[in-house]
Parts: structure tokens; C-alpha cells; sequence
């Protein structure tokens, strides 16, 4: 009995070990008859070993370098305390309720002599320091959230308005801290948040002209900005992750305030 | 404490992985560190379904893509000489040429292919796990690892003159986020 080529489909299934019994059993017996599957196979093979011979496989003396002891020490630090989750007040949902009182306060609070920026460069602004400071190890963020009033006060003061992170925790993130960057509008604050897959979003404000708007996207490659201003200043949701899931996040910041 | 004990069984595992992604002891130990200080700070809420070994796995792939995001900015390129350079390594033989070439063609993958291969080769994940681990549909991984299969054999100069089994045409795979794409195309390699 002759049978069709298996595909390229069927093989790396059979390969990989993605079958149920009864189907690798039916693979098996039409390899039996195409040679050049076989000869896939050997070629797959092969570069299990190599990849294996090149950076040692599990089980493998070839590279048994014991663990340095920064790595097991990184385990048994005590994780720092999370910010009180009702200490940190509520979210993005304040722009299209359209002012309510809540986590940032009135920008003009204090003069400010610093020269406003247009959507497009905070867009800019914020994605450049989204994407330098999530790959930070030692110094993500300059002041941790277990120093929260700390945080708040000193990037107040810095920011010459009332300034305070809102609480994403039911969307999975947790605000690990804050930082003072330079921007052409005068010191911008950028807050930053992760979840438990390590995945981490910022959250980027500065001071910005113009009237309040409702949210726009911004991006480049993987890293999109979800943008909004209100009452002179402008933020910035950003993060490696579909629009869509930006907008969730802010839709589930406005239910919390329902 | 289990946990955490358990976390500390899989160091070398994760060690492994950080290295053949990064090609560079340091920086793959940063990676690790990392992604262990985020799995101590976060295990507690983590999602249920999945094994340990491929949330680890998840966390230190999150971490690898926010590093090779910021290193691929400027004009996402790579010079070719960077990829090829390698630590010193005994060469001379032939079976070293080959396992050289290997290795640079590897480097040449786009970095969810390398990412996906070196998990189930190097790793030995199962095809579950490894999809958990890269948050990925399973058919999404095998049409993947397929495509990282193909284009090694053929940079390697290693498919074979009848041109082995047929490639359904380019799938698509803009199921995430990465942009990434190989600096080098197979074809400029097989003169």
C-alpha cells in the first residue's frame, strides 16, 4: 500500500512527541516507506546533538559549573513589602469620569516655568524610557514603593504638582517604584509596574499643553503607549503588549471606581 | 520554603537556557538573577496551570524580550562578525567546524525561533511545556520549531540535495508581540 509524503506538519508533530499513540503509530508506518522524511529525521536529529554538544544538556557533565552564590542568594532575600494596596489610590478611570478627585492632583497646584509638549513627543518620551528603564536589573525604578510617601512627596516636589501612582493590582500589576527623568518639558516622573510572568508596563508623566483628550495609541514595534492628558499634564500607559490589553487595563482601572 | 527550594533545583536549567539565548556567561547569570529575584517577589500569585519549570521559563523569556528590544533598536541589525565571534572554544576539528556553524546559524534565527528551539532541544521541554512557556498555542510552537528546523538545515548546508519535505508556504506568526527577524537570510548563505 502506498501513502502520501508525510508533511512537514506530521513530522515535527512525530518529532517532537505531540502525538496521541494511534497517530504516531500510522506516521510510523508510512515512514517506513519515505526515505526522505527519514532523512529529515536523522537531520533533526543531529541538531539536537549539536545543540546539546554546544551548550550541555540537562543531565550532562560537560557543563557543570557550580552555582555562583549570587544566583542562590537572589532566592533567599526577603522579597520587599508591597505597597498597601488601599493606599494607593485610583486610576485612569478618573479621565473619562472627567475629573473626579483622585490620584494625581491639580497640575498648577504649584507654577510650573517649564515649556509644555505636544502628544507626539511625549509618545517619544515615553516609549524611549519605557524601553530603557524595563531591562534595568539593579536600578529599575530610584525609589521602591515600599517607600511610598517618600516616593510621593519627592516626585511632588520635583514635579511641582501633586503626583501619586494609581494601583493596577487588579489587572495582575504591582507598582514597584518610581523615578524623576529629564524631559523638554522639565522633570517627568515615570512609574513602573510588574506582573507575576515578569512582564512589566510604565506608566509616564509630564507636563503637557493643550486640552484634556480622550485615550490615543502610540507605537513602535512591540512596545505600544496608551496616551491621555488632563488638566496640563500628560500620560503615558506603556508596555510590550496589544493595544487591546492596554485598554482593558484602563477599562478595569474604571470599574474600581464605580 | 518549598517553593523556593524547588526554584533552586532549576537554577541550572535556567542558567543553560540564559546562556545559549545570550552566548555570553555574564550576561545569561544577569538574566537569571533577574528572573529569580522576580520569581521570589512574585511566586505567591502566580497562575496555577503550568509547571514551575515553564513559569521560570516565562519569566526569563519576558525578561530576554524587553533586553533584546532595547539592544535591537538602533537599526536592528547586528553586524555579522559580532555573531560569528565566539569565546574561545577548540577548533581545528571537524566535528568543532561543524558544531561552529550550528551555532552561528543558530544565532542567525529570528528570536522567537531561537527561543522556542533551544527550549525543547536544549532543554528537553515537552511540547506543552515549552507552549506554556512561551505563552503560545501548541500548533504555533510546531510550526515554529518546524520553520527554526528547516532554515538551520539549510544555513548549515545540510538539507539535503532532494530538498526534503516541502514547506507549506511562510505561516504567519504575528501571534506575538516581536518584530524580529533574522539578520541574515538562509539563502545568502547557501552560495
Amino acid at each position: 500500500m502506498t501513502y502520501p509524503p508525510l508533511t512537514e506538519d506530521e513530522l515535527i508533530a512525530y518529532f517532537e512527541d505531540a502525538l496521541p499513540p494511534d497517530a504516531r503509530a500510522r506516521i510510523e508506518t508510512r515512514l517506513a516507506t519515505d526515505p526522505q522524511a527519514q532523512a529529515t529525521l536523522v537531520g533533526w536529529s543531529q541538531q539536537n546533538a549539536d545543540i546539546r554538544a554546544l551548550y550541555g544538556a540537562p543531565g550532562d557533565d560537560l557543563d557543570n559549573t557550580p552555582v555562583p552564590a549570587h544566583l542562590s542568594a537572589a532566592l533567599h532575600t526577603r522579597p520587599p513589602a508591597r505597597a498597601h494596596p488601599l493606599r494607593a489610590a485610583v486610576v485612569i478611570g478618573l479621565l473619562a469620569l472627567g475629573g473626579a478627585s483622585g490620584w494625581i492632583g491639580k497640575a498648577g497646584l504649584y507654577s510650573t516655568t517649564f515649556a509644555p509638549i505636544d502628544g507626539q513627543t511625549l509618545a517619544q518620551a515615553a516609549i524611549s524610557a519605557h524601553d530603557t528603564y524595563v531591562v534595568e536589573v539593579v536600578h529599575p525604578v530610584e525609589v521602591p514603593a515600599t517607600q511610598r510617601d517618600h516616593m510621593d512627596t519627592w516626585m511632588s516636589k520635583r514635579m511641582g504638582t501633586r503626583l501619586s501612582p494609581p494601583d493596577l493590582g487588579s489587572a495582575g500589576f504591582v507598582l514597584m517604584g518610581g523615578r524623576i527623568l529629564p524631559s523638554d518639558s522639565g522633570p517627568a516622573g515615570l512609574y513602573m509596574y510588574e506582573n507575576a510572568d515578569g512582564q512589566r508596563i510604565t506608566l509616564y508623566v509630564s507636563h503637557q499643553q493643550g486640552h484634556d483628550t480622550a485615550f490615543r495609541f502610540a507605537g513602535e514595534d512591540a512596545t505600544q503607549s496608551l496616551l491621555w492628558s488632563d488638566r496640563g499634564l500628560g500620560y503615558a500607559l506603556t508596555g510590550a503588549m496589544p493595544r487591546e490589553r492596554l485598554r482593558e487595563m484602563a477599562k478595569t482601572a474604571y470599574d474600581q471606581l464605580l | 520554603m518549598t517553593v523556593l527550594t524547588e526554584i533552586e533545583a532549576l537554577i541550572p536549567d535556567l542558567r543553560r537556557y540564559a546562556y545559549a539565548l545570550l552566548r555570553d556567561r555574564e550576561a545569561g547569570d544577569d538574566l537569571v538573577q533577574d528572573c529569580l529575584e522576580r520569581a521570589v517577589h512574585s511566586h505567591r500569585s502566580r497562575r496555577a496551570e503550568g509547571s514551575l519549570r515553564a513559569w521560570l521559563f516565562r519569566i526569563l523569556i519576558n525578561r530576554h524580550r524587553d533586553l533584546m528590544r532595547r539592544s535591537l533598536r538602533p537599526g536592528h541589525l547586528v553586524p555579522v562578525q559580532d555573531l560569528i565571534e565566539e569565546p574561545a572554544r577548540p577548533a581545528g576539528q571537524e566535528t568543532h567546524m561543524a558544531l561552529r556553524e550550528t551555532e552561528a546559524a543558530i544565532a542567525r534565527l529570528p528570536e522567537d525561533q531561537r527561543r522556542a528551539l533551544l527550549l525543547v532541544a536544549l532543554e528537553g521541554a515537552s511540547i506543552t511545556e515549552a507552549a506554556q512557556a512561551l505563552d503560545i498555542p501548541r500548533g504555533t510552537l510546531l510550526s515554529r520549531l518546524a520553520r527554526a528546523r528547516a532554515t538551520l538545515r539549510i544555513m548549515t548546508g545540510r538539507a539535503g540535495a532532494a530538498g526534503s519535505v516541502s514547506h507549506p508556504a511562510d505561516r504567519s506568526d504575528n501571534d506575538r508581540p516581536d518584530n524580529d527577524r533574522p539578520t541574515t537570510r538562509a539563502g545568502d548563505l547557501q552560495k
